[in-house]
């Protein structure tokens, strides 16, 4: 819809205009598996940029404070620490291998001068705490400037170590590993609006964790049939509500959402409210099941509304209101006739996630061919962008893309049976403040911002 | 008749999805393979209801099931134990390694006859041996009985699919088997009086389907 006539057309909220920033990542044509990209978040804040790959690592970047002389040119985003967060294990008992893929990245609300981030792959979740040192003591009574004893003896006098500015040294340490409480994988971690708790997740269970204690977890959702035999949906992903710390969702494989109240009991089986659609009877089709499957849920920044995606599409709930979702945006509609070559191709298990705009009025969400989709709530426009290195000129205006769904394919447009199925979006992220976008293209990290006015 | 290939084409893939899924790394996922079992739940409705709509009346057994097991094992033979890329090639559909080794993890109860083997044993013994049914063991025979109430579900499938409990999912497991017998000739699970029946049987195979075993690994899981 959006881009007709390829013009300028807005996109996000407020007639935003969105132009190259950056580009983080190698330029190889050849990818390494180790370097994809499996989950992109910024802080609280919205300086620190964490990604987590697909060989454990995470990078954080930070923004740089805004040069003075440039008032025009925004903070760019550098890398700032990189750690292993996971390495391969293996579970004996299974005989299987645990994949040291990073799922998904929360960070902890700045409470001191460290940072800290939880990293969980499909078995163990990491706290890590990111702290810089920029200082170190100098002038030690017992051992020398290299660190080599000395012999007391030869000690004569005493003097009080110093401390002298060294280059900064930004250092990541694992504070806490919680570990051996999931049988399935974990898809989703989500730190609680009372900043001491947090929930993981995995395709049958929900466990409740504190911060400080990692011996023990309580198990809050457990759908687990007795005999897995009757087993008919799993847990895709779960969050906390952003302000009220008693309220979390879950999503499911069959494109429902369960609110739960932790107040009413202690396992939160039986749902406070229950979300789902009426399927469209006329839309019914072969893989309907499969492609109902939500894929990420996200609570607006307000708490008030909810975003589901399955799919094909995005779906902004009221959760005041369970029958239905209060919008419905297609994604690549285009595809519907598609399904079954991406069965074929496995595309069509790819989860896709969706974000929030800072303000709640525009969301964002992932698609092929390195494109990406933005919804203006307000305005109800929506545009189709693209990550690509071509139109990666510094503050170059991203272009809207249009595909061709049929017929006459105009000049500019791209027909369905061109797409790169194999360049896809699956991770994006919105700073929580400003117009600034983070999108994860393979092995890439583009950013992008508003073209200040 | 266009439909029910392409049923049989999806039935294939998603198997053959499902035995690959199990080979990477980070093990068998589980929303993955319900999701597959879910695309094989449809193919199989569809191919069910095409075949019944293009056959009113009903069939015996399709050229695909092949009654004779030497045919069959020798087609299995060609598929040989590499994954075969699904080409839409019903008869041989599944990378099933006849030719492995009883696995350690086998337990008796699995080790199945075929039925077409059984049945046609059967049928040769109401024939012609009419007479050793009463030299054979009793266990054999109770095996029999019992396969010849799972063998006659097999010219039950051609009818329309019966009302099925759909409310819960069919059991997952029972419902591969079926759905795949008519293409591989695997039996339904077995009565845990089999061993001595496939020990007995010098054809009996005691290596067990592809099948079996992801059936196996998605249920244990």
């Amino acid at each position: 819809m959006a881009g007709a006539g390829g013009g300028g057309c807005p996109a996000g909220g407020n007639d935003l205009q969105w132009c190259f920033s950056q580009v983080k990542g190698a330029v190889d044509e050849d990818v390494a598996e180790a370097d994809i990209i499996s989950t992109v978040e910024f802080n609280y804040s919205g300086d620190l940029l964490a990604t987590g790959d697909k060989g454990g690592r995470v990078v954080i970047f930070q923004r740089e404070q805004e040069n003075k002389s440039r008032p025009h040119s925004r903070g760019e985003y550098n890398v700032y620490s990189t750690f292993q967060s996971h390495e391969p294990e293996f579970d004996y008992l299974k005989s299987l291998e645990i994949e040291e893929k990073i799922n998904k990245i929360r960070w902890l609300p700045q409470q001191n001068a460290a940072h800290f981030l939880l990293s969980t792959n499909d078995k163990t979740i990491k706290l890590w705490k990111i702290s810089e040192r920029d200082k170190r003591a100098e002038g030690y009574n017992l051992k020398d400037e290299d660190g080599r004893l000395r012999d007391p003896f030869r000690i004569t006098a005493l003097r009080v170590p110093i401390l002298k500015p060294m280059d900064l040294m930004v250092e990541a340490s694992p504070r806490r590993i919680f570990a051996n409480a999931h049988t399935y994988h974990i898809n989703s971690i989500s730190v609680n609006s009372d900043h001491e708790t947090y929930l993981s997740a995995d395709d049958l269970r929900i466990n409740l964790w504190h911060l400080e204690i990692t011996d023990r977890s309580f198990n809050i959702v457990d759908i687990k049939p007795v005999n897995m035999e009757e087993l008919t949906e799993v847990i895709t992903a779960a969050e906390f509500h952003p302000h009220q710390c008693n309220v979390f969702v879950y999503s499911s494989s069959k494109g429902t959402i369960r609110l739960c109240d932790m107040r009413s009991s202690a396992l939160c089986d039986r749902h406070a409210k229950f979300f789902e659609e009426p399927e469209d009877p006329s839309s019914r089709s072969f893989f309907s099941e499969i492609i109902s499957s939500i894929s990420d849920v996200k609570f607006s920044h307000s708490g008030r509304y909810m975003m589901t995606r399955d799919y094909l599409s995005v779906k902004v709930w009221d959760l005041n209101m369970e029958s239905r979702p209060v919008e419905t945006h297609q994604v690549h509609e285009y595809l519907r006739s598609k399904l079954c070559s991406l069965y074929e191709n496995d595309c069509i298990f790819d989860k896709f996630e969706c974000c929030w705009s800072g303000s709640d009025s525009a969301i964002m969400t992932g698609s092929y061919n390195n494109f990406f989709r933005m919804f203006d709530r307000t305005t109800r426009r929506d545009v189709t962008l693209e990550a690509s290195r071509e139109n990666s000129k510094p503050r170059a205006s991203l272009k809207p893309r249009k595909v061709c769904t049929g017929g006459k394919r105009k000049k500019d447009e791209i027909s369905v049976d061109s797409l790169d199925f194999n360049k896809k979006i699956l991770h994006t992220a919105w700073h929580p403040a400003e117009n600034i976008i983070a999108v994860a293209a393979t092995n890439n990290l583009y950013i992008f911002q508003d073209k200040v006015n | 008749m266009e439909v029910q290939k392409e049923a049989q084409r999806i039935m294939t893939l998603s198997v053959w999805k499902m035995y690959h899924s199990r080979m990477q790394r980070g093990g068998l996922r589980l929303h993955r393979s319900l999701q597959l079992s879910l695309v094989m739940r449809s193919a199989r409705e569809l191919y069910l209801s095409a075949k019944v709509e293009a056959h009113e009346p009903e069939v015996p057994l399709p050229p695909v099931r092949s009654p004779d097991p030497r045919l069959h094992q020798s087609r299995e033979a060609e598929a040989g134990a590499e994954a075969a890329p699904p080409d839409g090639e019903p008869t041989s559909p599944e990378p099933m390694d006849t030719r492995e080794a009883p696995r350690a993890e086998e337990t008796p109860a699995r080790c199945a006859p075929r039925p077409t083997k059984v049945s046609r044993k059967r049928r040769n013994s109401s024939l012609s041996d009419g007479g050793d049914v009463g030299l054979v063991p009793s266990k054999k025979a109770r095996l029999e009985e019992e396969e010849e109430g799972a063998s006659s579900e097999v010219p039950d499938r051609l009818q329309p699919p019966p009302a099925q409990a759909e409310g819960a999912f069919p059991n997952l497991a029972r419902v591969l088997q079926r759905r795949f017998s008519g293409l591989l000739n695997c039996s339904p699970a077995a009565p845990p009086t089999a061993p001595p029946a496939c020990e007995a049987k010098p054809a009996c195979r005691p290596a067990d389907s592809m099948l079996n075993v992801l059936v196996r690994a998605v249920v244990a899981f």
